[in-house]
């Protein structure tokens, strides 16, 4: 002990400037910088990057660019027709899958938020999907919906209806590029259900079923109000996820047919990776951020109405 | 201590050595082993004459090989030498980024650059300079399943070619026979079953052309003029009314067997192989006045200007493609070399095709016409799709939908 002392008050003596205050910044320091730096680099500087090239007309082969100022936005939302349509699409999609999955995934949760012989498995079944390859994911629907001889038109043949050519007519191709991802990632959303519902205390039931609540009342009044915070994650995570969706839409449909499901995050691959207009890109990625941002503000202002 | 100085030392030399020695970069988009393995040969006889030189052959999948090459090129990563598809290459050489190669090609021994024949340069060539040399200039090819045809009773499409009764009106009639005698399967497959996708230009250009029409030339749309229409109306027919050719939507490979013909080039009969039933191949019908419209789908060398090692990179290219190396490359890509294209070689010694099959394959390089190009083809291609996607509706009206697809290209032409 008196060993350490001197030892430390000699240290301290020689290089004073090292105290322990300075000593313990260094030291946190050196164990962010990891990541401050991953941050900094792969993060900020890419974000910083996206806003000079979309003031650029950038030819990516020659490597020339020129600043052009705002026209590359000017010509998103006001020149070209097929941006609109793309937003079209992307909120077509989104409308249709927020809903679906936040339901069925509370649906999910309900049913398996109580253990039961079995929860295990079915729990693994339904989240399994999420960690599958979205391109495996893909190639196997693309072969189930199969417009002739497809195993799932096949099965509606047998009770007598003729099925669609699933991803070859418009509006069947964006309901099945809809439920198909829905199906995909719906456990991730079950399983925040799942840690919420079982986070609010049973005593609640318990005194609302003795003072003679339906369950159903039980769920509207009690467990739904206390799911409050949940559900706005999962619908900012799942809104958030629907605009930015690309690969599924890519290996699917290629954002055909007749460009019915070609979305936002697909235009921006194919502006910025096929056309090489890296400029243009960049602007509509700069729109897609500011109509994320938009619509996650509105929820949470919409949340705090609510609590208010 | 005096290991670990001589260590050390040895440990010098070889770093040394190793920054003395120049690394080729090749880009190529096929993983086929025997095709690497002959790339790899060709290599060897180049080190053979560059000892310091090492070749590294880096494969990028081909579905997405144009996109990741320019990705590389932007990011300063570019390889020294890559292999380039007729569809990319206008955009490449008019963004000025690939190096002349003709001070090299004609400063080559034996060279001979007059041999390539003209049609087969015409991509490849601004001015009075080379800017890539086709190594593969393949026609496509019909191959069918012999045995599917068998079983119908019919005359294969070699056999009716032979007689020149291989028309569109009889690939028409034929199919139906096809389907009705193998019931499950189909009579045609587009190229490798994207003729709805990424191959749709592939699908429509071969009956275009048999009909003495084109997709686009000189800068006007022809997609609309009545020999296209005429032509899209009978494959459209197929796939709706006659049922025979694999509709949109469904997936029908020729080479599990589950459709009698396809189209193809050459470089596919290695996959032929493992295929499992007898085969063939065959030129593609004639049009209804016996026109033959051959379709050529090319890649060439291309050496990019930024490459540090740009002469070497050039000269390996010279050697790839001098007269013995065409004539190598000729077992999977067909030569535009005249004087390979008439060897007993090319002709006679292939290992998946018959002399004859390599008969069509050498009338097909002499007569067809390289595929469509332009500079903004993904554009056009973009600006395609959803016009072509109401074309292959069963209830499409089809030369209303050409019209459609034309004026969407039309500015961009």
């Amino acid at each position: 002990m008196t060993n350490s002392l001197s030892h430390r008050s000699g240290a301290q003596a020689r290089a004073p400037w090292l105290t322990l205050q300075r000593r313990d910044a260094i030291e946190g320091w050196l164990f962010v910088s990891p990541t401050l730096l991953g941050f900094l680099i792969f993060f900020l500087g890419p974000l910083i990057a996206i806003f000079i090239y979309a003031m650029s007309d950038w030819n990516f082969l020659s490597g020339e660019a020129t600043f052009v100022g705002l026209a590359n936005f000017e010509d998103a939302l006001l020149a070209n027709p097929d941006f609109w349509l793309v937003l079209r699409n992307s909120a077509v999609f989104a409308l249709g899958l927020v809903p679906l999955n936040v339901a069925l995934a509370l649906f999910l949760a309900v049913a398996l938020s109580r253990p039961f012989r079995g929860v295990i498995v079915f729990r693994t079944i339904f989240f399994a999907p999420v960690i599958t390859s979205a391109i495996a994911w893909a190639i196997v629907w693309k072969f189930l919906l199969q417009g002739e001889g497809g195993p799932i038109n096949q099965m509606l043949a047998m009770i007598g209806i003729t099925g669609p050519n699933w991803l070859r007519e418009p509006n069947w191709a964006m309901a099945a590029v809809i439920v198909t991802r829905v199906i995909k990632m719906v456990g991730l959303n079950m399983i925040l259900y799942i840690a919420a519902l079982q986070a609010i205390p049973r005593d609640y039931d318990e005194a609302a079923g003795l003072e003679g609540a339906s369950r159903w009342q039980i769920f509207r009044l009690i467990t739904w109000p206390l799911l409050g915070p949940t559900t706005l994650v999962i619908v900012i995570l799942t809104t958030i996820g629907s605009f930015k969706v690309f690969d599924h839409i890519y290996q699917m449909t290629g954002g055909g047919p007749e460009n019915g499901t070609l979305v936002l995050a697909f235009y921006i691959y194919q502006q910025g990776f096929q056309f090489f207009d890296i400029g243009y890109a960049s602007a509509l990625a700069i729109i897609m951020f500011v109509i994320v941002t938009i619509l996650t503000l509105i929820q949470v202002s919409l949340r705090r109405k609510d609590d208010a | 201590m005096k290991g670990i100085l001589k260590l050390a030392a040895s440990a010098i030399v070889l770093m040394a050595t190793q920054a003395s020695a120049e690394d080729l970069r090749v880009a190529v988009y096929t993983s086929s082993e025997p095709h690497l393995k002959l790339l790899n040969q060709l290599a060897d006889k180049f080190k053979a004459s560059h000892p310091d030189v090492n070749v590294r052959f880096e494969t990028i999948p081909v579905a997405d090989y144009t996109q990741k090459l320019s990705f590389q090129v932007a990011g300063g990563k570019a390889p020294d030498v890559a292999w380039m598809m007729e569809d990319a290459a206008p955009a490449f050489i008019e963004a000025n980024i690939l190096m002349d190669l003709t001070p090299v090609l004609q400063a080559f021994p034996d060279y001979d650059l007059a041999d390539f024949t003209d049609p087969a340069m015409a991509l490849w060539r601004k001015g009075d300079q080379v800017y890539g040399v086709p190594f593969s200039t393949s026609p496509f090819l019909i191959y069918y399943n012999k045995a599917m045809f068998d079983k119908a009773g019919l005359e294969d499409p070699k056999q009716l070619a032979e007689k020149g009764e291989w028309t569109m009106a009889k690939f028409q009639d034929v199919s139906k026979k096809l389907v009705a005698a193998n019931p499950g399967k189909y009579a045609f497959e587009f190229k490798d079953g994207e003729g709805y996708a990424s191959r749709m230009t592939h699908a429509l250009l071969p009956p275009i052309r048999a009909y003495g029409g084109d997709l686009w030339e000189d800068g006007k749309c022809g997609m609309d003029s009545p020999a296209a229409v005429k032509a899209v109306q009978q494959i459209h027919d197929m796939v709706f009314k006659d049922k025979t050719i694999v509709p949109p939507g469904t997936q029908g490979d020729y080479f599990s067997g589950n459709s009698a013909m396809t189209v193809n080039q050459i470089s596919r009969a290695s996959k032929m192989a493992e295929a499992g039933f007898e085969w063939g191949v065959a030129p593609l019908p004639t049009g209804p006045n016996g026109e033959e419209g051959p379709v050529i789908g090319q890649a060439g060398f291309v050496v990019f200007d930024a490459s540090p090692n740009k002469e070497l990179a050039a000269e390996l290219v010279a050697q790839m493609t001098d007269k013995e190396g065409v004539a190598a490359l000729a077992q999977f890509f067909p030569p535009a070399r005249r004087s390979v294209l008439s060897s007993d070689a090319f002709l006679n010694k292939n290992q998946y095709l018959s002399p004859q099959m390599m008969g069509f394959v050498a009338d097909g390089i002499e007569k067809g016409r390289v595929v469509a190009a332009h500079e903004k083809v993904p554009q056009i291609l973009a600006a395609m799709k959803p016009r072509v996607d109401a074309l292959w509706r069963p209830d499409a009206d089809v030369a209303k939908s050409l019209q459609g697809v034309c004026a969407a290209i039309q500015p961009l032409l």
